[in-house]
Protein backbone atom coordinates (compact mmCIF):
# COMPACT_ATOMS: atom_id res chain seq x y z
CA UNK A 1 0.00 0.00 0.00
CA UNK A 2 2.75 2.58 0.69
CA UNK A 3 5.21 3.61 -1.60
CA UNK A 4 7.83 5.63 -0.52
CA UNK A 5 8.79 8.58 -2.56
CA UNK A 6 11.74 10.82 -3.21
CA UNK A 7 11.46 13.33 -0.98
CA UNK A 8 12.23 12.25 3.05
CA UNK A 9 8.72 13.83 4.47
CA UNK A 10 5.71 12.60 2.05
CA UNK A 11 4.69 9.69 0.90
CA UNK A 12 2.12 8.29 -1.37
CA UNK A 13 -1.05 6.09 -0.41
CA UNK A 14 -3.45 4.22 -2.23
CA UNK A 15 -7.30 4.77 -0.81
CA UNK A 16 -8.50 2.09 -2.67
CA UNK A 17 -9.92 0.44 -4.93
CA UNK A 18 -10.47 -2.34 -2.73
CA UNK A 19 -11.31 0.06 0.86
CA UNK A 20 -14.84 -0.89 2.80
CA UNK A 21 -15.39 3.14 2.97
CA UNK A 22 -14.59 4.02 -0.79
CA UNK A 23 -18.61 2.67 -1.16
CA UNK A 24 -16.98 0.29 -4.34
CA UNK A 25 -14.42 0.51 -6.65
CA UNK A 26 -12.75 4.31 -6.39
CA UNK A 27 -9.10 5.04 -5.80
CA UNK A 28 -7.95 7.36 -3.99
CA UNK A 29 -4.10 8.35 -4.50
CA UNK A 30 -3.22 10.65 -1.63
CA UNK A 31 0.06 11.98 -1.14
CA UNK A 32 0.37 12.28 2.49
CA UNK A 33 2.81 14.46 4.79
CA UNK A 34 2.44 12.54 7.84
CA UNK A 35 -1.60 12.36 8.29
CA UNK A 36 -1.96 15.35 6.63
CA UNK A 37 -3.64 15.27 3.08
CA UNK A 38 -1.16 17.55 0.55
CA UNK A 39 -2.57 15.90 -2.49
CA UNK A 40 -5.16 13.89 -4.17
CA UNK A 41 -5.62 12.14 -6.94
CA UNK A 42 -9.20 10.59 -7.64
CA UNK A 43 -8.77 7.51 -10.40
CA UNK A 44 -11.91 5.96 -11.52
CA UNK A 45 -13.04 3.45 -14.07
CA UNK A 46 -12.93 0.21 -12.57
CA UNK A 47 -16.08 -0.70 -13.01
CA UNK A 48 -16.78 0.52 -16.82
CA UNK A 49 -19.16 -1.31 -18.71
CA UNK A 50 -19.29 0.33 -21.75
CA UNK A 51 -23.37 1.52 -20.89
CA UNK A 52 -23.34 4.37 -23.21
CA UNK A 53 -21.85 2.67 -26.05
CA UNK A 54 -24.38 0.22 -25.31
CA UNK A 55 -26.48 2.52 -25.54
CA UNK A 56 -25.39 3.00 -29.51
CA UNK A 57 -25.40 -0.39 -30.78
CA UNK A 58 -29.19 -1.60 -29.20
CA UNK A 59 -32.68 0.27 -29.64
CA UNK A 60 -34.63 2.65 -27.51
CA UNK A 61 -36.39 0.07 -25.49
CA UNK A 62 -33.80 -2.17 -25.54
CA UNK A 63 -31.50 0.19 -23.70
CA UNK A 64 -33.75 1.06 -21.10
CA UNK A 65 -32.53 -1.93 -18.48
CA UNK A 66 -29.23 -0.92 -18.52
CA UNK A 67 -30.49 2.71 -17.31
CA UNK A 68 -31.34 1.23 -13.93
CA UNK A 69 -27.59 -0.48 -13.58
CA UNK A 70 -25.35 2.70 -13.98
CA UNK A 71 -26.38 4.15 -10.41
CA UNK A 72 -28.32 1.05 -8.87
CA UNK A 73 -29.35 3.35 -5.76
CA UNK A 74 -31.49 5.41 -7.83
CA UNK A 75 -32.57 3.00 -10.82
CA UNK A 76 -36.15 4.28 -10.82
CA UNK A 77 -35.09 7.72 -11.35
CA UNK A 78 -32.75 6.96 -14.13
CA UNK A 79 -35.31 4.91 -16.07
CA UNK A 80 -38.01 8.32 -15.41
CA UNK A 81 -35.40 10.21 -16.69
CA UNK A 82 -34.24 8.04 -19.76
CA UNK A 83 -38.14 7.80 -20.69
CA UNK A 84 -38.41 11.29 -20.23
CA UNK A 85 -35.97 11.82 -22.86
CA UNK A 86 -37.27 9.76 -25.28
CA UNK A 87 -40.61 10.90 -25.00
CA UNK A 88 -39.37 14.81 -25.63
CA UNK A 89 -37.49 13.69 -28.80
CA UNK A 90 -40.81 11.84 -30.06
CA UNK A 91 -43.18 14.12 -28.41
CA UNK A 92 -45.19 11.57 -26.65
CA UNK A 93 -48.00 12.72 -24.49
CA UNK A 94 -47.81 10.61 -21.32
CA UNK A 95 -51.44 9.67 -19.41
CA UNK A 96 -51.90 11.47 -16.12
CA UNK A 97 -51.91 8.67 -14.66
CA UNK A 98 -48.43 7.38 -15.71
CA UNK A 99 -47.17 10.78 -14.18
CA UNK A 100 -48.36 10.50 -11.33
CA UNK A 101 -47.23 6.59 -10.41
CA UNK A 102 -43.94 7.53 -11.83
CA UNK A 103 -43.13 10.48 -9.46
CA UNK A 104 -44.42 8.65 -6.55
CA UNK A 105 -42.24 5.87 -7.32
CA UNK A 106 -39.19 7.87 -8.08
CA UNK A 107 -39.26 9.80 -5.11
CA UNK A 108 -39.64 6.56 -2.92
CA UNK A 109 -36.65 5.75 -4.87
CA UNK A 110 -35.30 8.99 -3.80
CA UNK A 111 -35.51 8.27 -0.48
CA UNK A 112 -34.29 4.74 -0.16
CA UNK A 113 -31.43 6.20 -1.78
CA UNK A 114 -30.76 8.61 0.91
CA UNK A 115 -31.42 6.22 3.71
CA UNK A 116 -28.61 3.88 2.30
CA UNK A 117 -26.53 6.89 2.09
CA UNK A 118 -27.27 7.76 5.42
CA UNK A 119 -26.51 4.61 6.91
CA UNK A 120 -23.70 3.87 4.87
CA UNK A 121 -22.06 7.28 6.00
CA UNK A 122 -22.63 6.73 9.47
CA UNK A 123 -21.09 3.50 9.19
CA UNK A 124 -17.89 5.19 7.49
CA UNK A 125 -17.50 7.25 10.51
CA UNK A 126 -18.31 4.52 12.93
CA UNK A 127 -21.30 4.26 14.32
CA UNK A 128 -23.14 1.08 13.57
CA UNK A 129 -26.66 1.31 15.07
CA UNK A 130 -28.18 3.98 12.58
CA UNK A 131 -26.98 1.86 9.81
CA UNK A 132 -29.16 -1.03 10.99
CA UNK A 133 -32.27 1.75 11.20
CA UNK A 134 -31.72 3.05 7.85
CA UNK A 135 -31.56 -0.59 6.14
CA UNK A 136 -34.90 -1.53 7.88
CA UNK A 137 -36.70 1.58 6.66
CA UNK A 138 -34.84 1.43 3.10
CA UNK A 139 -36.21 -2.50 3.42
CA UNK A 140 -39.75 -1.18 3.31
CA UNK A 141 -39.78 0.77 0.67
CA UNK A 142 -37.79 -2.13 -1.62
CA UNK A 143 -41.04 -4.06 -0.54
CA UNK A 144 -43.59 -1.42 -1.69
CA UNK A 145 -41.64 -0.48 -4.95
CA UNK A 146 -40.96 -4.70 -5.40
CA UNK A 147 -44.73 -4.97 -4.80
CA UNK A 148 -45.14 -2.82 -8.09
CA UNK A 149 -42.18 -3.15 -10.43
CA UNK A 150 -41.57 -6.49 -9.60
CA UNK A 151 -37.79 -6.02 -8.69
CA UNK A 152 -35.43 -4.29 -5.84
CA UNK A 153 -32.80 -2.59 -7.39
CA UNK A 154 -33.10 -2.88 -11.27
CA UNK A 155 -36.63 -1.67 -11.79
CA UNK A 156 -37.13 -0.76 -15.40
CA UNK A 157 -40.76 -0.16 -14.42
CA UNK A 158 -41.44 2.98 -16.38
CA UNK A 159 -41.93 2.57 -20.25
CA UNK A 160 -41.76 4.91 -23.19
CA UNK A 161 -45.50 6.42 -22.80
CA UNK A 162 -45.90 5.05 -19.11
CA UNK A 163 -45.26 2.78 -16.98
CA UNK A 164 -45.54 -0.95 -17.55
CA UNK A 165 -48.03 -1.70 -14.72
CA UNK A 166 -50.66 -0.38 -12.73
CA UNK A 167 -50.25 0.38 -8.82
CA UNK A 168 -51.79 -2.04 -6.39
CA UNK A 169 -53.73 -2.14 -3.20
CA UNK A 170 -50.47 -3.04 -1.61
CA UNK A 171 -48.57 -0.96 -2.93
CA UNK A 172 -51.26 1.61 -2.19
CA UNK A 173 -51.50 0.36 1.59
CA UNK A 174 -47.50 -0.10 2.19
CA UNK A 175 -46.84 3.63 0.85
CA UNK A 176 -49.52 4.88 3.52
CA UNK A 177 -48.17 2.71 6.24
CA UNK A 178 -44.59 3.31 5.37
CA UNK A 179 -44.94 7.81 5.46
CA UNK A 180 -46.10 8.22 9.11
CA UNK A 181 -43.32 5.58 10.14
CA UNK A 182 -40.80 7.22 8.47
CA UNK A 183 -41.36 10.45 9.63
CA UNK A 184 -41.54 8.75 13.46
CA UNK A 185 -38.04 7.30 12.13
CA UNK A 186 -36.85 10.64 10.86
CA UNK A 187 -37.23 12.09 14.28
CA UNK A 188 -35.46 9.48 16.07
CA UNK A 189 -32.24 9.87 13.96
CA UNK A 190 -32.44 13.34 14.64
CA UNK A 191 -32.38 12.45 18.77
CA UNK A 192 -29.61 9.64 17.45
CA UNK A 193 -27.19 11.50 14.95
CA UNK A 194 -28.20 14.78 14.11
CA UNK A 195 -27.29 16.29 17.84
CA UNK A 196 -24.80 13.58 19.04
CA UNK A 197 -21.72 14.90 19.81
CA UNK A 198 -19.15 12.83 18.54
CA UNK A 199 -21.04 13.21 14.96
CA UNK A 200 -20.93 16.87 14.82
CA UNK A 201 -17.22 17.14 16.17
CA UNK A 202 -16.55 15.35 12.68
CA UNK A 203 -18.21 17.02 10.39
CA UNK A 204 -19.11 20.35 11.22
CA UNK A 205 -16.13 22.74 9.32
CA UNK A 206 -15.03 19.49 7.99
CA UNK A 207 -14.99 19.73 4.21
CA UNK A 208 -15.86 23.11 3.71
CA UNK A 209 -17.35 24.47 0.40
CA UNK A 210 -18.14 27.81 -0.55
CA UNK A 211 -20.70 28.37 -3.64
CA UNK A 212 -18.63 29.72 -5.78
CA UNK A 213 -16.45 26.22 -5.65
CA UNK A 214 -19.51 24.42 -5.75
CA UNK A 215 -20.29 26.10 -9.06
CA UNK A 216 -16.65 25.84 -10.73
CA UNK A 217 -16.62 22.43 -9.63
CA UNK A 218 -19.83 21.98 -11.30
CA UNK A 219 -21.14 20.19 -7.95
CA UNK A 220 -25.26 19.68 -8.20
CA UNK A 221 -28.01 18.36 -6.14
CA UNK A 222 -27.53 18.00 -2.13
CA UNK A 223 -23.96 19.22 -2.49
CA UNK A 224 -24.48 22.33 -4.16
CA UNK A 225 -28.23 23.28 -1.98
CA UNK A 226 -25.80 22.54 1.27
CA UNK A 227 -23.37 25.70 0.29
CA UNK A 228 -26.91 27.54 0.24
CA UNK A 229 -27.76 27.81 -4.30
CA UNK A 230 -31.19 26.84 -4.47
CA UNK A 231 -30.82 24.86 -7.26
CA UNK A 232 -32.91 21.97 -7.75
CA UNK A 233 -33.82 20.95 -11.34
CA UNK A 234 -37.43 19.83 -10.09
CA UNK A 235 -37.87 23.58 -9.77
CA UNK A 236 -35.29 25.23 -12.29
CA UNK A 237 -36.54 23.12 -15.20
CA UNK A 238 -39.90 21.59 -13.89
CA UNK A 239 -40.93 18.11 -15.90
CA UNK A 240 -43.63 16.00 -15.32
CA UNK A 241 -45.66 16.65 -12.48
CA UNK A 242 -43.68 18.62 -10.22
CA UNK A 243 -44.93 22.27 -11.14
CA UNK A 244 -48.21 21.44 -9.29
CA UNK A 245 -46.86 19.98 -6.02
CA UNK A 246 -46.16 21.93 -2.99
CA UNK A 247 -42.25 21.29 -1.85
CA UNK A 248 -39.39 22.92 -0.28
CA UNK A 249 -35.73 22.88 -1.79
CA UNK A 250 -33.79 22.68 1.68
CA UNK A 251 -30.70 24.61 1.62
CA UNK A 252 -28.01 25.40 4.17
CA UNK A 253 -25.53 27.75 4.45
CA UNK A 254 -21.48 26.60 5.06
CA UNK A 255 -21.37 23.63 2.98
CA UNK A 256 -19.58 21.51 5.12
CA UNK A 257 -20.31 17.51 5.69
CA UNK A 258 -22.87 18.32 8.61
CA UNK A 259 -24.66 20.73 6.45
CA UNK A 260 -24.58 17.91 3.05
CA UNK A 261 -25.82 15.64 5.73
CA UNK A 262 -29.04 17.74 6.71
CA UNK A 263 -30.14 18.90 3.15
CA UNK A 264 -30.55 14.95 2.53
CA UNK A 265 -32.15 14.54 5.56
CA UNK A 266 -34.51 17.29 4.69
CA UNK A 267 -34.84 16.29 1.75
CA UNK A 268 -36.13 12.76 3.10
CA UNK A 269 -39.02 15.16 4.62
CA UNK A 270 -40.09 16.78 1.33
CA UNK A 271 -39.85 14.05 -0.50
CA UNK A 272 -42.50 12.25 1.88
CA UNK A 273 -44.45 15.12 1.11
CA UNK A 274 -44.27 14.98 -2.51
CA UNK A 275 -45.77 11.27 -2.10
CA UNK A 276 -48.38 12.12 0.12
CA UNK A 277 -49.34 14.76 -2.03
CA UNK A 278 -49.50 12.93 -5.48
CA UNK A 279 -50.87 9.96 -3.99
CA UNK A 280 -53.62 11.97 -2.49
CA UNK A 281 -54.41 13.83 -6.02
CA UNK A 282 -54.25 10.06 -7.91
CA UNK A 283 -56.38 10.18 -11.00
CA UNK A 284 -57.83 7.76 -12.49
CA UNK A 285 -57.19 6.28 -16.43
CA UNK A 286 -54.76 4.71 -18.42
CA UNK A 287 -51.07 3.97 -17.08
CA UNK A 288 -49.38 3.68 -20.63
CA UNK A 289 -50.14 6.41 -23.74
CA UNK A 290 -51.66 4.36 -26.73
CA UNK A 291 -49.98 3.78 -30.17
CA UNK A 292 -46.48 4.00 -29.01
CA UNK A 293 -44.28 1.94 -31.19
CA UNK A 294 -42.06 -0.96 -30.11
CA UNK A 295 -39.11 0.40 -32.32
CA UNK A 296 -39.43 3.63 -31.41
CA UNK A 297 -37.58 6.50 -33.85
CA UNK A 298 -37.14 9.53 -32.95
CA UNK A 299 -36.91 12.24 -35.52
CA UNK A 300 -33.46 12.97 -36.75
CA UNK A 301 -31.76 15.40 -34.43
CA UNK A 302 -29.86 16.00 -30.96
CA UNK A 303 -32.09 15.43 -27.84
CA UNK A 304 -30.76 16.70 -24.38
CA UNK A 305 -32.88 16.13 -21.49
CA UNK A 306 -31.91 17.33 -17.78
CA UNK A 307 -33.11 15.40 -14.34
CA UNK A 308 -32.53 15.49 -10.78
CA UNK A 309 -31.25 12.32 -9.85
CA UNK A 310 -30.88 11.78 -5.67
CA UNK A 311 -27.29 12.78 -6.38
CA UNK A 312 -27.68 15.73 -8.69
CA UNK A 313 -28.02 16.68 -12.05
CA UNK A 314 -28.52 13.79 -14.37
CA UNK A 315 -28.16 15.02 -18.15
CA UNK A 316 -29.12 12.58 -20.91
CA UNK A 317 -27.92 13.60 -24.49
CA UNK A 318 -28.48 11.57 -27.72
CA UNK A 319 -27.96 12.20 -31.15
CA UNK A 320 -30.81 10.28 -33.54
CA UNK A 321 -30.38 9.76 -37.47
CA UNK A 322 -34.11 8.90 -37.46
CA UNK A 323 -32.89 5.08 -37.14
CA UNK A 324 -34.05 2.67 -34.52
CA UNK A 325 -30.75 2.80 -32.89
CA UNK A 326 -29.60 6.09 -31.39
CA UNK A 327 -26.05 7.41 -32.87
CA UNK A 328 -24.61 8.75 -30.02
CA UNK A 329 -25.29 8.14 -26.38
CA UNK A 330 -23.83 10.11 -23.81
CA UNK A 331 -24.92 10.64 -20.01
CA UNK A 332 -23.92 13.28 -17.65
CA UNK A 333 -24.08 11.74 -14.22
CA UNK A 334 -23.80 13.71 -10.83
CA UNK A 335 -21.46 12.13 -8.72
CA UNK A 336 -18.77 12.47 -11.64
CA UNK A 337 -18.43 16.02 -11.10
CA UNK A 338 -19.50 15.68 -7.21
CA UNK A 339 -16.26 13.33 -7.12
CA UNK A 340 -13.54 15.33 -8.51
CA UNK A 341 -14.28 18.58 -5.96
CA UNK A 342 -12.28 16.11 -3.59
CA UNK A 343 -8.77 17.16 -5.63
CA UNK A 344 -9.35 20.48 -4.54
CA UNK A 345 -10.94 20.25 -0.77
CA UNK A 346 -8.82 17.31 0.58
CA UNK A 347 -5.19 18.70 0.94
CA UNK A 348 -4.73 20.17 4.28
CA UNK A 349 -7.22 17.38 5.91
CA UNK A 350 -6.35 14.52 7.53
CA UNK A 351 -7.37 11.06 6.56
CA UNK A 352 -10.05 10.13 9.01
CA UNK A 353 -11.56 13.32 7.66
CA UNK A 354 -11.37 12.31 4.47
CA UNK A 355 -13.41 9.46 4.65
CA UNK A 356 -15.78 11.84 6.31
CA UNK A 357 -15.27 14.28 2.89
CA UNK A 358 -15.85 11.30 0.72
CA UNK A 359 -18.61 9.71 2.47
CA UNK A 360 -20.88 13.33 2.61
CA UNK A 361 -20.11 13.81 -1.26
CA UNK A 362 -22.30 10.50 -1.66
CA UNK A 363 -21.34 9.57 -4.76
CA UNK A 364 -22.13 6.23 -6.36
CA UNK A 365 -19.28 4.34 -8.33
CA UNK A 366 -20.61 2.29 -11.14
CA UNK A 367 -22.43 5.58 -12.01
CA UNK A 368 -19.68 7.59 -12.65
CA UNK A 369 -17.64 4.63 -14.28
CA UNK A 370 -20.50 3.99 -16.06
CA UNK B 1 -12.53 30.87 33.38
CA UNK B 2 -14.44 31.59 30.76
CA UNK B 3 -12.74 28.47 28.94
CA UNK B 4 -13.70 26.11 31.78
CA UNK B 5 -17.46 27.24 31.76
CA UNK B 6 -17.54 26.64 27.93
CA UNK B 7 -15.62 23.24 28.52
CA UNK B 8 -17.81 21.87 31.01
CA UNK B 9 -21.09 22.99 29.02
CA UNK B 10 -19.70 21.11 26.11
CA UNK B 11 -18.56 17.79 28.41
CA UNK B 12 -22.01 18.51 29.52
CA UNK B 13 -24.18 19.35 26.77
CA UNK B 14 -21.94 16.25 24.19
CA UNK B 15 -22.90 13.60 27.64
CA UNK B 16 -26.21 15.09 27.49
CA UNK B 17 -26.78 13.81 23.49
CA UNK B 18 -24.80 10.81 24.00
CA UNK B 19 -27.73 9.59 26.87
CA UNK B 20 -30.11 10.77 24.44
CA UNK B 21 -29.06 8.48 21.71
CA UNK B 22 -28.83 5.87 23.83
CA UNK B 23 -32.49 5.96 25.18
CA UNK B 24 -33.38 5.94 21.21
CA UNK B 25 -31.49 2.60 20.80
CA UNK B 26 -32.65 1.46 24.13
CA UNK B 27 -36.31 1.88 23.24
CA UNK B 28 -36.02 -0.58 19.71
CA UNK B 29 -34.21 -3.30 22.47
CA UNK B 30 -37.93 -3.65 23.37
CA UNK B 31 -39.13 -3.55 19.35
CA UNK B 32 -39.82 -6.57 17.56
CA UNK B 33 -37.12 -7.87 16.12
CA UNK B 34 -37.04 -6.84 12.25
CA UNK B 35 -34.43 -9.60 11.26
CA UNK B 36 -35.64 -12.09 8.84
CA UNK B 37 -33.17 -15.25 9.10
CA UNK B 38 -32.96 -16.19 5.89
CA UNK B 39 -31.87 -19.55 4.72
CA UNK B 40 -34.27 -21.05 7.70
CA UNK B 41 -37.24 -18.22 6.75
CA UNK B 42 -38.20 -16.69 3.83
CA UNK B 43 -39.58 -13.13 2.40
CA UNK B 44 -42.67 -13.43 0.93
CA UNK B 45 -42.29 -12.50 -2.43
CA UNK B 46 -44.28 -10.05 -4.15
CA UNK B 47 -47.02 -10.99 -6.72
CA UNK B 48 -45.26 -9.94 -9.40
CA UNK B 49 -41.80 -10.95 -8.88
CA UNK B 50 -39.71 -11.30 -11.89
CA UNK B 51 -37.29 -14.24 -11.22
CA UNK B 52 -36.18 -15.83 -15.00
CA UNK B 53 -38.87 -16.41 -17.51
CA UNK B 54 -40.54 -19.47 -17.93
CA UNK B 55 -43.40 -20.91 -20.48
CA UNK B 56 -46.38 -21.27 -18.99
CA UNK B 57 -48.85 -23.97 -18.70
CA UNK B 58 -52.30 -23.33 -20.81
CA UNK B 59 -54.88 -25.94 -19.16
CA UNK B 60 -56.56 -26.33 -22.69
CA UNK B 61 -53.66 -28.16 -23.96
CA UNK B 62 -51.87 -29.53 -21.01
CA UNK B 63 -48.41 -27.80 -22.80
CA UNK B 64 -47.25 -24.36 -23.72
CA UNK B 65 -48.08 -22.05 -26.08
CA UNK B 66 -45.19 -20.60 -28.12
CA UNK B 67 -45.51 -20.70 -31.75
CA UNK B 68 -41.84 -19.63 -32.35
CA UNK B 69 -42.80 -16.69 -33.27
CA UNK B 70 -38.94 -14.91 -32.62
CA UNK B 71 -40.39 -11.41 -30.96
CA UNK B 72 -39.15 -11.92 -27.32
CA UNK B 73 -35.64 -13.45 -29.42
CA UNK B 74 -35.42 -10.00 -31.42
CA UNK B 75 -36.34 -7.66 -28.80
CA UNK B 76 -34.01 -9.66 -26.01
CA UNK B 77 -31.78 -6.94 -25.57
CA UNK B 78 -28.85 -8.96 -24.17
CA UNK B 79 -29.72 -11.76 -26.86
CA UNK B 80 -30.22 -14.38 -24.44
CA UNK B 81 -33.17 -16.34 -26.05
CA UNK B 82 -32.90 -18.87 -29.18
CA UNK B 83 -35.99 -20.29 -30.17
CA UNK B 84 -36.91 -23.01 -32.38
CA UNK B 85 -40.22 -23.84 -33.71
CA UNK B 86 -41.49 -26.88 -36.49
CA UNK B 87 -44.75 -26.67 -38.35
CA UNK B 88 -45.96 -29.90 -37.29
CA UNK B 89 -49.54 -29.82 -39.41
CA UNK B 90 -50.43 -27.86 -42.44
CA UNK B 91 -52.64 -25.77 -41.27
CA UNK B 92 -51.89 -24.88 -37.53
CA UNK B 93 -49.19 -22.34 -36.95
CA UNK B 94 -45.42 -23.19 -35.71
CA UNK B 95 -44.83 -25.02 -32.29
CA UNK B 96 -41.39 -24.80 -30.91
CA UNK B 97 -39.32 -27.37 -30.05
CA UNK B 98 -36.48 -25.73 -28.60
CA UNK B 99 -36.85 -22.70 -26.52
CA UNK B 100 -32.91 -21.90 -24.85
CA UNK B 101 -32.55 -19.13 -22.66
CA UNK B 102 -28.94 -18.44 -20.99
CA UNK B 103 -30.28 -17.14 -17.53
CA UNK B 104 -26.48 -15.89 -16.61
CA UNK B 105 -26.92 -12.66 -19.38
CA UNK B 106 -30.48 -12.09 -18.99
CA UNK B 107 -31.02 -9.01 -17.21
CA UNK B 108 -34.44 -9.62 -16.04
CA UNK B 109 -36.21 -6.87 -17.77
CA UNK B 110 -39.12 -8.38 -18.55
CA UNK B 111 -39.45 -7.13 -22.52
CA UNK B 112 -39.91 -10.68 -23.45
CA UNK B 113 -42.67 -11.18 -21.20
CA UNK B 114 -44.32 -8.08 -22.40
CA UNK B 115 -43.68 -8.55 -26.45
CA UNK B 116 -44.82 -11.99 -26.39
CA UNK B 117 -48.15 -12.24 -28.36
CA UNK B 118 -49.24 -15.25 -27.04
CA UNK B 119 -49.00 -14.91 -23.75
CA UNK B 120 -46.92 -17.81 -24.14
CA UNK B 121 -44.34 -16.63 -21.19
CA UNK B 122 -44.09 -16.05 -17.49
CA UNK B 123 -41.94 -15.11 -14.46
CA UNK B 124 -40.97 -17.73 -12.14
CA UNK B 125 -40.62 -16.99 -8.52
CA UNK B 126 -36.71 -18.90 -8.14
CA UNK B 127 -34.03 -17.03 -7.30
CA UNK B 128 -32.25 -19.51 -6.01
CA UNK B 129 -29.81 -20.98 -8.62
CA UNK B 130 -26.74 -22.58 -8.68
CA UNK B 131 -24.63 -24.00 -11.10
CA UNK B 132 -21.50 -25.82 -11.17
CA UNK B 133 -20.40 -24.38 -14.12
CA UNK B 134 -21.17 -21.49 -16.51
CA UNK B 135 -23.65 -23.74 -19.21
CA UNK B 136 -25.39 -24.86 -16.23
CA UNK B 137 -27.79 -21.35 -16.60
CA UNK B 138 -28.44 -22.03 -20.22
CA UNK B 139 -31.63 -24.06 -19.99
CA UNK B 140 -34.47 -25.35 -22.66
CA UNK B 141 -37.87 -24.21 -21.06
CA UNK B 142 -39.18 -26.46 -22.94
CA UNK B 143 -37.86 -29.14 -21.06
CA UNK B 144 -38.16 -27.82 -18.24
CA UNK B 145 -41.69 -27.13 -18.37
CA UNK B 146 -41.63 -31.06 -19.25
CA UNK B 147 -40.18 -32.01 -16.18
CA UNK B 148 -42.56 -30.27 -13.76
CA UNK B 149 -45.04 -32.62 -15.10
CA UNK B 150 -48.37 -31.64 -15.87
S1 LIG C 1 -42.78 -14.17 -28.41
FE1 LIG C 1 -43.96 -15.76 -27.37
S2 LIG C 1 -44.77 -17.02 -29.01
FE2 LIG C 1 -43.15 -15.76 -29.91
S3 LIG C 1 -41.32 -17.08 -29.79
FE3 LIG C 1 -41.34 -15.81 -27.93
S4 LIG C 1 -42.43 -17.06 -26.41
FE4 LIG C 1 -42.85 -17.95 -28.39
S1 LIG D 1 -36.09 -10.73 -19.34
FE1 LIG D 1 -35.07 -9.35 -20.79
S2 LIG D 1 -32.96 -10.08 -20.87
FE2 LIG D 1 -34.15 -11.71 -19.93
S3 LIG D 1 -34.70 -13.06 -21.61
FE3 LIG D 1 -36.38 -11.60 -21.39
S4 LIG D 1 -35.90 -9.92 -22.79
FE4 LIG D 1 -34.02 -11.13 -22.52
Amino acid sequence: MLRKTLTEDSFYLNLGPQHPSTHGVLHLLLKLDGERILECKPLVGYSHRAHEHMGQNRTYLQFLPNTSRMDYLGGLCYNHAYCLAVEKACGIEVPERARYIRTVCAELNRISSHLLWFGAYLMDLGAFTPFLYAFDDREDILAILGEVTGSRLTYSYCRFGGVNRDLNQNFLDGTKAFIPKLRKRLKDYRTLVTKNIIFLNRTKGIGTVSAELARDWALTGPNLRACGVAYDLRRAEPYSIYPELEFEIPTATAGDCYDRYWVRMAEMEQSLRIVEQALGRLPEGPVKAAGVPQWIQPPAGDYHFSYESPRGHLGIYFVSDGGRVPLRMKWRTPSFSNLSILSEILPGTLVADTIAILGSIDVVIPEIDR
Amino acid sequence: MNAVVRYLRDVFSGAWSLAMGMSVTLRYMFKPVSTVQYPREAMPLPEVYRGHIELRRFAETGSHGCVACGECFRICPSGVIKVQGLKEEADRPNRAVFYFIDFSRCSLCGLCVEVCPESALAFSKVYEEVGVSRYSTVVDLIARLESQGA
